[in-house]
């Protein structure tokens, strides 16, 4: 173990010297991560969620003000801000005027219609440039004209099947069905959409991104000393080849476990990056830097040149990246992806902080540490093996 | 003497390719023992297996006794190798290299300093020891490539020709370190494909060719095995066909010519036959005006074991 802190202490002085690992590991990843935060910051906040949704009840029945009274639990629960208008200029003037970015608009007739089971319309006008405000808006309209239909659809069924009930009767049926009002439930969401912040996400996208170029500085220096010629000296000397591999793997976990701290740190305070209980983030970043670390030896263990090592290194890092969600959620709303992109330590690694990033216990990262292990013991693995090989070669 | 090392049987090779078949050498403590070869010999690969690099198909090297395998240190701190390449760390200074490579050895904190300015002294880097080895020239560099295989005080000093794109004068100083080595006891392995460095420093030789040795000995042993003889060119006035008479009834001169203003002798030993050789020459009456000898080098000796020149 002395001979491989050895040669680990002596390649960290020349990664100092040459500053090569500083600018990969810390310089270029907290740079891109400032810039995402100042030009996407906003539009991926949660605070950015700000629904103004206007409501024009014309019709003003029991049926109509069902809407209305869904609509203000929403307004209770935080989702939305509910603006009532009486008429549909107004809504429109407030629209144009950016107050509200959508409203409902529900003609006279709606309640009649409905307890009749004659046709109806329930109209949404929205902002063009309030496009997700537009979207949930419409969704609650959907949702409410459905339950609306559904009641329609007993009392159809209830005389199709020969059990009419006197026409008095059918006309209270009709009338409490339509009045139960749309059951909008909302549910904190799984762990496997569970989100970051825009601030977290782009400092830890980045922050694991670049991990898997600074760990290269370790393991590819075997190629080096072997171009440099330096590795005949090395394995002439009283020392095992497993001390010359691992001085570099413990080169490698440094410089990742170094870059990552730093900027953990530096995120925090100056982009506003929750990262979560010290002790999950702590798990998972050791886990992470080992799992890139396994990965990347694979790689100088195939290559046959320090350059070739670094292209291949390059390539499948970018690859990882992007399928593991560093830049943006590839998973969201593709299912496909979102199982591909758990076949990198990225994703893993994505999911693991959003798991503890919003206060939970630091336990919640343990799936996650437990699946870049995986990765740990698997390419760890094959790449200790190589690299033993290459070197008696 | 005790052999430092003994290399028997080594055989390896690459493929379909024999790199090295059956070489077997030894050499003694203080002994200074050259492997003479065109490139692709089978040099860098035999010395290879000797230090341990490279496991061999067949065959065994002992140094001081231990056994050498790839597989195991044991052994490793008595053998110093300079690779042909210049194997130090351009970003580190002379000091910080030297330092690097004494703690692989185990050298402890004092002793380390120590030698560490001794060795500095000794390949004259002692005022350039805290400057980059990147600023240094090539055959600075070259220099600290030396003093690092001899750091540890290796009982075998492995030295893959360490003049390989030098210029002459980092060569001469080259070649006095290494005359200076077998003074200190050191054995030293010297693989060159120059005539002349083998011939300097080296006490035996080794022509190896296509991975076989195909003669080993010291220069006078190589030349003597091919029939190769000493040329005297004797500058005299007087007469030229008697003087070559009496040279040719030298029972160590295998013949005696008449040559534009001398003659030309071949005999087996110069330094032997000379005294008598002018002594003879004088009683003819001539008058000796200059002797010039020249002795076969190993170059010949090359040519005729294996019909090529050194730098095919």
């Amino acid at each position: 173990m002395g001979a491989a802190t050895r040669i680990a202490g002596k390649d960290l002085k020349l990664r100092v010297r040459d500053r090569s690992a500083f600018i990969m590991g810390i310089v270029t990843p907290l740079a891109l991560a400032y810039i995402f935060h100042l030009v996407f910051g906003g539009t991926f906040s949660e605070e950015a969620l700000d629904l103004q949704v206007g409501l024009v009840d014309l019709d003003d029945t029991q049926v109509s003000q069902s809407l209305g009274e869904a609509l203000s639990g929403l307004e209770a629960e935080g989702v939305l801000v509910l603006t009532d208008f009486d008429d549909t200029a107004s809504a429109e003037a407030s629209v144009e005027d950016g107050e509200i970015g959508a409203y409902i608009l529900l003609n006279q007739g709606l309640g009649a219609a409905a307890i009749q089971g004659q046709p109806f319309t329930i109209e949404v006008v929205g902002d063009v440039d309030s496009q997700t405000t537009t979207q949930v808006t419409s969704s609650i309209a959907s949702e409410f004209g459905s339950a609306i239909e559904r009641s329609q659809l007993s009392v159809t069924t209830a005389i199709a099947l020969g059990q009419p009930p006197p026409p008095d009767e059918l006309a209270i049926w009709g009338e409490e069905a339509a009045l139960r009002p749309p059951a909008f439930t909302f549910v904190d969401v799984s762990a496997d959409t569970r989100q970051l912040d825009a601030n977290t996400f782009f400092a830890a996208g980045m922050a694991v991104f670049f991990l898997f170029f600074t760990v290269q500085f370790g393991v590819v220096g075997i190629l080096e000393e072997k171009q440099g010629g330096t590795l005949a000296r090395l394995l002439a000397a009283p020392i095992s080849h497993t001390s010359v591999v691992a001085g570099k793997a413990i080169l490698s976990f440094a410089l990742g476990l170094i870059s990552m701290t730093v900027l953990i740190v530096a995120t925090h305070y100056l982009m506003d990056a929750e990262w979560g209980p010290p002790l999950g983030v702590a798990l998972l970043v050791v886990a992470g830097v080992l799992a890139a670390t396994s990965i990347m030896g694979v790689i100088a263990a195939t290559a046959t040149s320090a350059d070739g090592a670094a292209n291949l290194g390059a390539i499948i890092a970018v690859i990882l990246g992007m399928l593991g969600g560093t830049f943006f959620p590839i998973g969201q709303g593709n299912d496909f992806l979102a199982r591909l992109s758990y076949l990198t330590p990225h994703a893993w690694f994505m999911r693991g902080l959003a798991n503890i990033s919003g206060g939970a216990e630091w336990t919640e990262v343990l799936p996650a540490v437990g699946a870049l292990l995986l990765f740990t013991l698997v390419f760890g693995t094959v790449a200790w093996v190589l690299l033993q090989r290459k070197l008696t070669r | 003497m005790t052999a430092v090392l003994a290399a028997q049987g080594l055989i390896k090779s690459f493929g379909d390719l024999i790199a090295v078949n059956g070489v077997s050498f030894e050499i003694a403590e203080g002994e200074t023992f050259g492997l003479l070869g065109p490139n692709g010999a089978g040099k860098t690969t035999s010395i290879s297996m000797v230090a341990g690099l490279l496991e061999p198909d067949n065959g065994t090297v002992h140094v001081a006794g231990t056994q050498i395998r790839t597989n195991s240190t044991n052994g490793r701190s008595d053998i110093g190798l300079v690779p042909q390449e210049i194997a130090i760390y351009p970003d580190l200074t002379a000091t910080e290299n030297l330092r690097f490579f004494g703690r692989l050895y185990d050298m402890p904190g004092e002793t380390l300093d120590k030698r560490v300015e001794e060795v500095l002294e000794v390949i004259g880097l002692s005022e350039r020891q805290d400057d980059l080895v990147s600023e240094f020239s090539g055959g600075m560099q070259r220099r600290l490539n030396i003093g690092i295989g001899l750091l540890h005080r290796p009982r075998l000093l492995i030295l893959d020709e360490p003049t390989v794109g030098v210029d002459p004068q980092s060569r001469n100083a080259i070649l006095e370190s290494v005359e200076d080595l077998s003074g200190e006891g050191i054995a030293v392995l010297y693989t060159t494909h120059y005539m002349e460095e083998a011939e300097r420093l080296c006490d035996r030789v080794a022509i190896i060719d296509e991975g076989v040795i195909k003669a080993e000995g010291t220069r006078r042993e190589l030349v003597s095995l091919v029939g190769e003889k000493d040329r005297i060119r004797v500058t005299v006035t007087g007469d030229l066909v008697e003087v070559a008479r009496v040279a040719s009834e030298l029972p160590a001169v295998h013949e005696a010519s008449p040559a534009d203003s001398g003659v030309d002798v071949l005999a087996n030993d110069a330094s032997s036959v000379l005294p008598e050789l002018l002594s003879r020459v004088a009683a003819t009456g001539a008058n000796v005006t200059g002797v010039a000898v020249s002795e076969p080098n190993l170059e010949a000796v090359f040519l005729h074991l294996t019909g090529k020149a050194l730098r095919d």
